[in-house]
């Protein structure tokens, strides 16, 4: 298949000219609107709540404590989230009271005059603190909660542990390797930064609940919520809607039950929009991580074991992110070398702060951060050139990855990649990186850095896709998936219209309700461009043996496809001015392994955003976590990159793989942010002789390791 | 408090509280082009002309534009179609909710600049985030928007 004529974005033109509605563009008749009064503290006893100067206020139809509502802890896996805190509270910024008004100022107006006694506790607001022995607890039964992965034996603050090898196995092999290195690399909390702040509408019609959330997973979102509720999960209707961007911050119910109780409680269709700080400093972020690598090689260079010791910082609750184990994402992410020895243990820790969730490939930032910073300083004991290194040690087509069924403690399907096509990515990132010089401003010095990162593509769960006929030749395509950003809706429309031989434009793709289409998981793992891709083919088949001029609904469930993997090199150039530390990142290569790409743009534009996303996390983003509290708190102190601060990028594709389904596509949102932070940290290292092993790599951080010893 | 000022070319008056933002405003008007994001004036989700300039309407008070005339996106659109092509040939977007925004700012920049070059779009634009995209196709967007002068 060609890559076809691409035509524009179905949605590029409502969107450009603002018609094209989000939630909290949406407004229903007889609506009331509610805010919530936010914790102050950690950790603290909620002792008395005053009401009453709230209840005065003007438009305001009602406050609500935990007590009013009949709402039992929610959350994607781990049910552990109370709608408002009962007893106590557990973060800074955790909703304790809810106010509805009859608009969004008078309630939140209101909101600011409830009055809340609090006896303090202590608190454990790193993850370092939180096992310390004698901690204090953040949840005196954590073992206890629907979906909990943790045993009370293993108790304490702990949410998951994922253990994967022998620690003893690895200590004797990297007893007798004659490289290795053993260092401790740490990274920050980073918010998701999508720019729609989270919204929820939620009312209650001919007894059943209609709900508008910001939300890329539908039918997941229905049933945290009917069970969240004590509902049928027939009473609950996810309305379509369009996402203002997501990256794996909108996938929890959020204010959701909140909404439906506060809704069913005052009979009035309820709407919440959050304010960006309230995005911030409570709902969820990427966990941060400290993370010990220790990586041994042979007298030629090749790996003998790498052991992992990891603690991630989970914040005051689980319920954000689709599996408690982000821990296992830790473990398998860094999987792109021959490994013979491999031991990780993962520990991830409730902690006095804002919950933490998955965003854009969960784990990998982190763990390739380390993984490649660890492979570099390898390198260098060695005395081997890290491209040499990487060439000698990455897996390649034909190699059993004899890890790669170990690094699945949850058996997600088999792991070893079809084929590995990394020394032909590889290769292509070095004639990128010698083919042009950069000019360096007079005294500064110039270093370069590489990185690797091997990214399955998975088609996990079941989904359904209905084709119907339209007047005039045309065709409608129904699904189940929310239009985050990606294009997806796109890609279906270019994958059906070719298949079936229609123009584009011929085709529209919508998304249906929760009550249209039968389950599907979501967005997430960068699964839809792979299962859409296998219910299109399902679904032409079906059309093609159809008798009639009938509609056809098709289901497929491709989770034991083979997974396919992509190979990602990226190299950074860069410049620092060794007297100010000041860092420029001149540019960003990104060799990226694909088979077809549907649609040009489209595909680019995730590999632009992706990498983007990678230098925010390295350089600039910190949620500036201390005591308990986000301190950057808005966006002009949360810094996300603008089109002013991203460096030159450039993109080199090495087509020729090998992918998923009759369309043969390979998945790309999450491929192209992990490697970014280790490619400019090997790069700065390169050009200063010192090594930042902690994110972000800020030109403070470098001024003051140039003024420190070399380490 | 009576507020007087003209709205994509057409006279309103309309009642508001004295503290109203105009993005507030605009968006009661119906017109939800105009989004807010951070509240702060930092991304530029809000982003409207007034007067021919851009201004951040989540922290412009909606009583200081009695008398001038303000633009949404959608009233920019149809005043200058061109505008719209360059967006939509180029898929300036992905999930579209800086991109108002980001239309309003580029139409304020062809007036101010018109000759600016890829750093000058940059450099003009970057009070317009946008987490999706990695600016490359925005900011051809706003280069294929100038070259249509």
């Amino acid at each position: 298949m060609s890559a076809g004529r691409a035509g524009p974005r179905m949605d590029a033109e409502s969107k450009a000219s603002g018609s094209t509605k989000y939630v909290a563009d949406i407004e229903l008749p007889e609506m009331v609107y509610a805010a919530v009064t936010r914790s102050g503290y950690p950790h603290a006893r909620i002792q008395s709540i005053n009401t009453s100067a709230a209840d005065e206020m003007p438009g305001v139809i009602g406050t609500f404590r935990a007590s009013d509502l009949a709402v039992r802890p929610y959350g994607r896996a781990v049910r552990d989230i109370p709608a408002l805190a009962e007893s106590k509270v557990r973060y800074v910024g955790e909703p304790v009271v809810a106010v509805v008004a009859s608009s969004r100022l008078e309630a939140e107006r209101a909101a600011e005059l409830v009055e809340i006694e609090y006896g303090m506790l202590p608190s454990a607001t790193t993850p370092e603190d939180a096992v310390a022995s004698g901690a204090p607890l953040v949840h005196e039964a954590a073992s206890d909660y629907v979906g909990a992965v943790i045993t009370p034996q293993q108790g304490g603050n702990l949410q998951s542990v994922v253990t994967v090898g022998s620690r003893a196995e690895v200590d004797a092999a990297l007893a007798s390797s004659a490289y290795v290195v053993d260092h401790v690399y740490q990274t920050q909390a980073v918010h998701h930064g999508y720019l729609e702040p989270h919204a929820c509408i939620a009312s209650w019609h001919n007894a059943r609940l209609h709900i508008w959330l910001a939300s890329k997973a539908p039918h997941p979102l229905k049933a945290q919520i009917s069970a969240s509720l004590n509902l049928d999960p027939s009473e609950v209707v996810i309305e379509p809607i369009t996402l203002g961007g997501d990256f794996g911050g909108k996938g929890s119910p959020m204010e959701a039950p909140l909404c439906a109780e506060l809704s069913r409680l005052t009979g009035r269709p309820v709407k919440m929009v959050l304010r960006y700080t309230d995005d911030l400093i409570a709902t969820e972020s990427r966990h941060p991580s400290r993370i010990r690598v220790r990586m041994g090689a042979d007298a030629d260079g090749q790996l003998t074991a790498v052991a992992y010791d990891v603690l991630l910082d989970g914040g005051a609750y689980g319920g954000y992110k689709p599996s408690p184990h982000v821990a296992i994402h830790s473990v398998t992410e860094p999987g792109c070398y021959l490994i013979p020895v491999f031991f990780a243990e993962c520990r991830t820790a409730y902690t006095h702060t804002v919950p933490k969730g998955h965003m854009r490939a969960p784990g990998g930032p982190q763990m390739v951060f380390a993984t490649e910073s660890a492979f570099d300083e390898l390198a260098l004991e060695a005395g081997i050139d890290p491209i040499e290194m990487r060439r000698r040690n990455i897996l390649k087509t034909g190699d059993v990855d004899a890890q790669a069924a170990a690094r699945d403690p949850l058996e997600l399907g088999p792991r070893q990649w079809q084929e590995y096509r990394s020394i032909e990515t590889l290769d292509a990132a070095v004639a990128a990186m010698r083919d042009h010089t950069h000019e360096v401003p007079e005294g500064w010095l110039f270093g370069r850095g590489i990185a690797a990162y091997g990214r399955g593509t998975f088609s996990y769960g079941t989904t359904t896709i209905r084709l119907a006929p339209l007047p005039g030749e045309r065709l409608r395509v129904e699904v189940p998936y929310v239009e985050t950003g990606t294009g997806s809706h796109n890609m279906v429309r270019e994958l059906v219209a070719r298949a079936l031989d229609y123009s584009p434009d011929e085709v529209e793709v919508v998304q249906v309700t929760t009550d249209d289409l039968s389950f599907d998981a979501g967005a997430g793992g960068s699964r839809i461009t792979s299962v859409a891709s296998y219910a299109v083919d399902a679904a032409v088949k079906a059309w093609r043996g159809r008798l009639g001029d009938e509609a056809v609904q098709v289901t497929i469930d491709e989770t034991a496809a083979p997974p396919v993997g992509s190979f990602i090199v990226q190299v950074a150039e860069v410049a620092v001015d060794p007297a100010t530390g000041q860092l420029k990142v001149l540019e960003l290569i990104s060799a990226v392994d694909v088979a077809n790409v549907v649609n040009e743009k489209a595909h680019q534009m995730q590999i632009d955003g992706g990498v983007v996303m990678g230098y925010g996390f390295a350089c600039l983003e910190d949620l500036d976590e201390a005591d308990g509290q986000v301190w950057a708190a808005n966006l002009g102190e949360y810094k996300l990159p603008t089109a002013r601060d991203v460096p030159s990028l450039r993109t080199v594709l090495v087509p020729g793989g090998r992918g998923h389904g009759t369309a043969n596509v390979k998945a790309i949102a999450e491929s192209l942010t992990p490697p970014v932070a280790a490619a400019i940290a090997n790069a700065v290292a390169d050009a200063t002789g010192r090594r930042l092993r902690r994110l972000p790599i800020t030109s403070e951080a470098i001024f003051a390791a140039l003024a420190g010893p070399v380490s | 408090m009576e507020l007087r000022f003209t709205l994509n070319d057409e006279a309103r008056s309309v009642q508001i509280a004295p503290d109203a933002m105009l993005l507030d405003v605009v968006r009661s008007l119906g017109l939800t082009g105009a989004k807010e994001g951070c509240g702060v004036g930092i991304c530029g989700l809000c982003t409207l002309v007034v007067d021919d300039l851009p201004v951040s309407s989540c922290i412009y008070l909606a009583a200081l534009a009695e008398g001038r005339s303000v633009w949404t996106v959608e009233g920019l659109v149809a005043r200058d179609p061109s505008l719209l092509v360059a967006f939509v040939e180029q898929e300036g977007l992905q999930c579209g909710i800086c991109t108002p925004g980001q239309v309003v700012a580029a139409y304020t920049l062809k007036r101010e600049f018109p000759n600016a070059s890829e750093n000058e779009v940059r450099e003009y634009m970057a009070g317009n985030l946008c987490r999706c995209t990695g600016y490359a196709s925005i900011t051809s967007s706003v280069l294929v928007y100038l070259e249509n002068r």
